[in-house]
């Protein structure tokens, strides 16, 4: 950069700094650029970006990770890799799928969450049965609706003796051959989804940025629903200095269990004794559409969580349609309506008994939804709103 | 009449009729207070008033004599608004969300009659601005 | 001897967690007192005008009655703990048990204050049955106390109409309420009927009021509580459970363990909440529900599930929005305790009520 200078201004600035100075500015220049690429810095509207003390960010590991997630070679058929459901250019979601495909086009049970801010919750998965982006990513590997392998073996048989992977590894882990396990290749995709965060939209410019002229009448409309009538930000949280939009609970609001109420007691109960049986959780709820319904029940066999899903961010939602944990909602208007409606798809639709007590008929006029769809349309982050590259092509080997 | 004299005259019937602003009389003091009294009654008729929002549910349903609104802790971050606010802001939410009412002014004197009602029957409880 | 849940080990089964109790393995003393009954209570539906009614209580009760539903094996009967309704009508009785009538099992009703002050419980038992009545199941005896009478004066000559009568007791915190007794012509009937018992027999007592003097102010008393412990202190295995606090409390007063039922409606305060209370005897025993987020229409609700256990109570909390508590009788301490929060040092902040 020293270079760009004309030798005039060299002079100068070398006549007044010390080399050690310069070399000293030149560091601190270079980590402001490299900044955003470790993932240190907080987009607006979100607060520091939890980094668990085992696993710190590198720039090598955040390479290694976003290698990792786009390895198609991770499945059965060699053709699905984390990006394929999550992808960067639709989000991090395979929108406008309303369940995830994955090997041969299997579907499983639910719409793919992003991982667009996913750093920022404490637990994973719609029913939270991942306390970390670590263990998560451990699960769709081995999913026979998803990558469908048998056992992470050939995951790690390829990270110990592909020669870049085993180079990243060794670099970032300091760990070569039998030393290289899942444990490793799931820090390293987390460090790289700790990356994946964004703030800074609209929104986020004229709440905590002061912009006033960042947000359209109809969105500051919209956000007076969301805070009011609306009752949204009790679960979609934004709070005086940050907002997550999400309370990282569970809630059942009436999605899918509607559909199957008066199954509900012989699913729960039959259920529970697979489960005590030793059913694997994580297959059961994603291949069987009766079973997913249940939502974070399956995990805490508490009566509270029946039909119990994650509130998700509401962070890019523009991008991630269809909406709920099963893409049964195909617009934001329809969200909206089916709170409106008290939590049921439509007005007058009877509702579940376990419907969770901050769900009730809204009584919004037309306008009031308008207004309400219009600021959510203003979350949508700079860097998502216009279309990125695809994502990465398969690597062939 | 001149100037000082007409000063001095009129700080003369000032003093008759015990008008200086800083001074005010034990009566005054007990009329003001019941003046207070007299709207924080007001504010325990509205209460406990099925009338208030559109349901019947009062406020003394959930709330007998005012217990658990802790009047002591506004203005305080509060969740289902989603920012910190003062008292009158969380008794609107009451009043729109649990009665299914219309939310007031804060300087309706419906408001003023619940808020003294609710600070009076927490009297003596120390400020803690803030406190969850 | 202990009760033992088999599933401890293997991690699914946490402290407080409620699983369908086919799962959960049972071990007594004695055979014959090895069962489960489910307690609901005071469910308060509201009408509103027409074929309206508040729906937050008529959600409530349709979760708890949903829920109970889902007990597997059944439980043996349900108690309903009074004031299905708020203001005694006939439409909210009825409109009440039409809801409870989605329940799988024969149902024990027990009299509130707002079932009773309209019509003195007249609709009441035309759908329900007696105001006070006693049964034996599996060698445990069963009393039903109606506990929310007052003084003759108040009921017959004090109001002028008894639409005016009805909602002046609704008010739990109104100054012209009156003290709820069980009264002389019960207390009667209550020592006759136990006078048959053998003093071994496990002795439960449903009802209302608290049977305990609590705090005056709210009626979370009952002025003959002292009249009414004596004839039940002979006994060797005696458990109070009553409704109308909406909130956790449990206590032990000589050898009876007092434990109260959440309500299916709403949530009150405990009364030293209350700045200008006064005298409260809140039983220092007691760890405190959760304080609410009132966003959440079930929180600090809920229904119960009660064990059996060698004729003590064991008293499943359900809560909603909240982890489930459990307030166990302890045969050591011979007193019932939170199964994870009677230390200080376990609590929550939650549990922090100022």
């Amino acid at each position: 950069m020293y270079t760009l200078f004309p030798p005039d201004l060299r002079a100068r600035i070398a006549a007044r700094f010390h080399r050690r100075h310069l070399i000293s500015a030149l560091i601190i220049l270079l980590l402001l650029f490299l900044w955003p690429a470790l993932g240190l810095v907080d987009p607006l509207g979100l607060p520091p970006v939890p980094i668990p003390p085992d696993n710190p960010q590198t720039e090598a590991k955040i390479a290694l990770g976003k290698k990792l997630f786009e390895d198609v070679r991770f499945s059965s058929t060699g053709k699905v890799s984390c990006a394929t459901c999550h992808d960067p250019a639709k989000s991090f979601t395979d929108s406008p799928l309303k369940v995830s495909e994955g090997i041969d086009k299997l579907t499983g049970t639910r719409n793919a969450p992003t991982v667009v801010n996913a750093a920022y919750l404490t637990s994973q998965f719609w029913d939270g049965r991942s306390p970390s982006l670590e263990d998560q990513a451990l699960h769709p590997f081995l999913n026979p609706v998803e990558m469908g392998l048998p056992n992470h073996d050939p995951i790690v048989k390829i990270a110990r003796t592909d020669p870049e992977y085993a180079k990243a590894f060794k670099e970032v882990f300091g760990k070569s051959g039998d030393q290289v396990t899942m444990k490793e290749v799931t820090q390293a995709i987390a460090g790289f989804e700790r990356t994946v965060l964004a703030g800074d939209s609209p929104f986020d410019r004229w709440y905590f940025g002061g912009e006033k002229s960042a947000l359209e009448p109809a969105q500051v409309r919209g956000f007076q629903v969301f805070v009011g009538q609306g009752r949204c930000v009790s679960c979609h949280v934004v709070e005086q200095t940050q907002a997550l939009f999400t309370d990282n609970r569970f809630h059942n609001i009436g999605v899918g269990i509607n559909a199957i109420q008066s199954q509900v007691p012989a699913l729960a109960g039959a259920f529970l004794e697979a489960k005590a049986k030793g059913a694997n959780v994580d297959i059961a709820v994603l291949t069987d559409k009766k079973t997913s319904e249940l939502g974070r029940f399956a995990v805490t066999s508490q009566f509270d969580d029946l039909g119990g899903f994650k509130t998700p961010t509401l962070r890019n939602i523009a991008l991630t349609a269809p909406y709920m944990h099963d893409g049964s909602l195909a617009s934001l208007r329809d969200v909206v309506n089916h709170y409106d409606n008290g939590g049921a798809a439509k007005a007058g639709n009877k509702v579940n008994d376990f419907l969770s007590g901050g769900i009730r008929p809204l009584g919004l006029s037309d306008a009031q939804k308008d207004d309400l769809v219009a600021f959510l349309l203003s979350l949508t982050s700079p860097q998502y709103a216009a279309p990125t590259q695809p994502a990465a092509a398969p690597k062939k080997k | 009449m001149n100037a000082t004299k007409s000063s001095t005259l009129a700080v003369m019937l000032l003093a008759a009729t015990g008008a200086f602003a800083d001074e005010f009389t034990a009566a005054d003091e007990q009329r003001w207070m019941q003046e207070f009294m007299t709207v924080q009654q007001e504010g325990r008729k509205l209460w406990t008033s099925p009338e208030l929002g559109t349901n019947g549910v009062a406020c003394a349903q959930c709330h007998p004599n005012a217990a658990n609104t802790h009047p002591e802790t506004y203005p305080k971050f509060q969740k289902q608004l989603g920012k910190v606010v003062a008292l009158w802001e969380m008794v609107n939410w009451c009043l729109r969300n649990p009665l299914q009412g219309k939310p007031l002014a804060a300087d309706d004197p419906k408001m003023t009659a619940l808020l003294s009602y609710a600070t009076y029957e927490r009297r003596g409880v120390k400020l803690e601005p803030g406190k969850h | 001897m202990q009760r033992r849940r088999f599933l401890q080990g293997t991690g699914l089964l946490a402290a407080g967690q409620i699983l369908p109790i086919s799962l959960v393995e049972l071990a007594f003393a004695e055979a014959g007192q090895n069962f489960a009954f489910a307690y609901i209570s005071d469910s308060h539906i509201q009408h509103i005008k027409g074929s309206q009614f508040v729906r937050n209580w008529d959600r409530g009760l349709i979760r708890a009655v949903a829920e109970t539903n889902l007990l597997s094996p059944k439980p043996d009967f349900i108690v309903f703990g009074g004031d299905l309704a708020q203001l005694g009508s006939k439409e909210e009785l009825d409109h009440g048990a039409e809801m409870l009538s989605a329940l799988k099992g024969k149902v024990h009703h027990v009299m509130g204050e707002h079932d009773y002050y309209l019509d003195l419980g007249e609709y009441w038992s035309r759908l329900f049955g007696p105001h006070y009545y006693s049964f034996d199941h599996k060698g445990v005896h069963f009393v039903v106390l109606n506990s929310i009478l007052t003084d003759d004066d108040w009921i017959y000559r004090r109001w002028p109409t008894p639409q005016q009568r009805m909602a002046e007791m609704a008010g739990l915190d109104n100054p012209n309420g009156s003290p709820f007794m069980v009264g002389e012509k019960q207390r009667q009937w209550l020592k006759d009927d136990l006078a048959k018992l053998d003093r071994t027999t496990p002795l439960v007592v449903f009802s209302h009021s608290p049977l305990q003097k609590i705090y005056k102010g709210w009626n979370f008393w009952t002025e003959d509580a002292e009249e009414v412990q004596n004839l039940l202190k002979d006994f060797r295995k005696v458990t109070v459970l009553y409704g109308h606090v909406h909130q956790i409390q449990y206590n032990r007063i000589g050898a009876i363990s007092f434990n109260s039922v959440m309500a299916t409606a709403w949530p009150w305060p405990y009364p030293t909440a209350y700045a200008q209370a006064g005298e409260v005897h809140l039983p220092k025993l007691t760890v405190p529900m959760n304080r609410a987020d009132p966003f959440f229409e079930r929180d600090a609700t809920g229904w119960q599930f009660i064990d059996m256990a060698s004729g003590n109570v064991d008293l499943h909390y359900t809560l909603y929005e909240n982890r489930s508590r459990v307030v166990r009788f302890n045969p050591q301490t011979g007193q019932p305790e939170d199964s994870v929060y009677q230390t200080e040092s376990a609590r929550m902040a939650p549990q922090n009520h100022y």
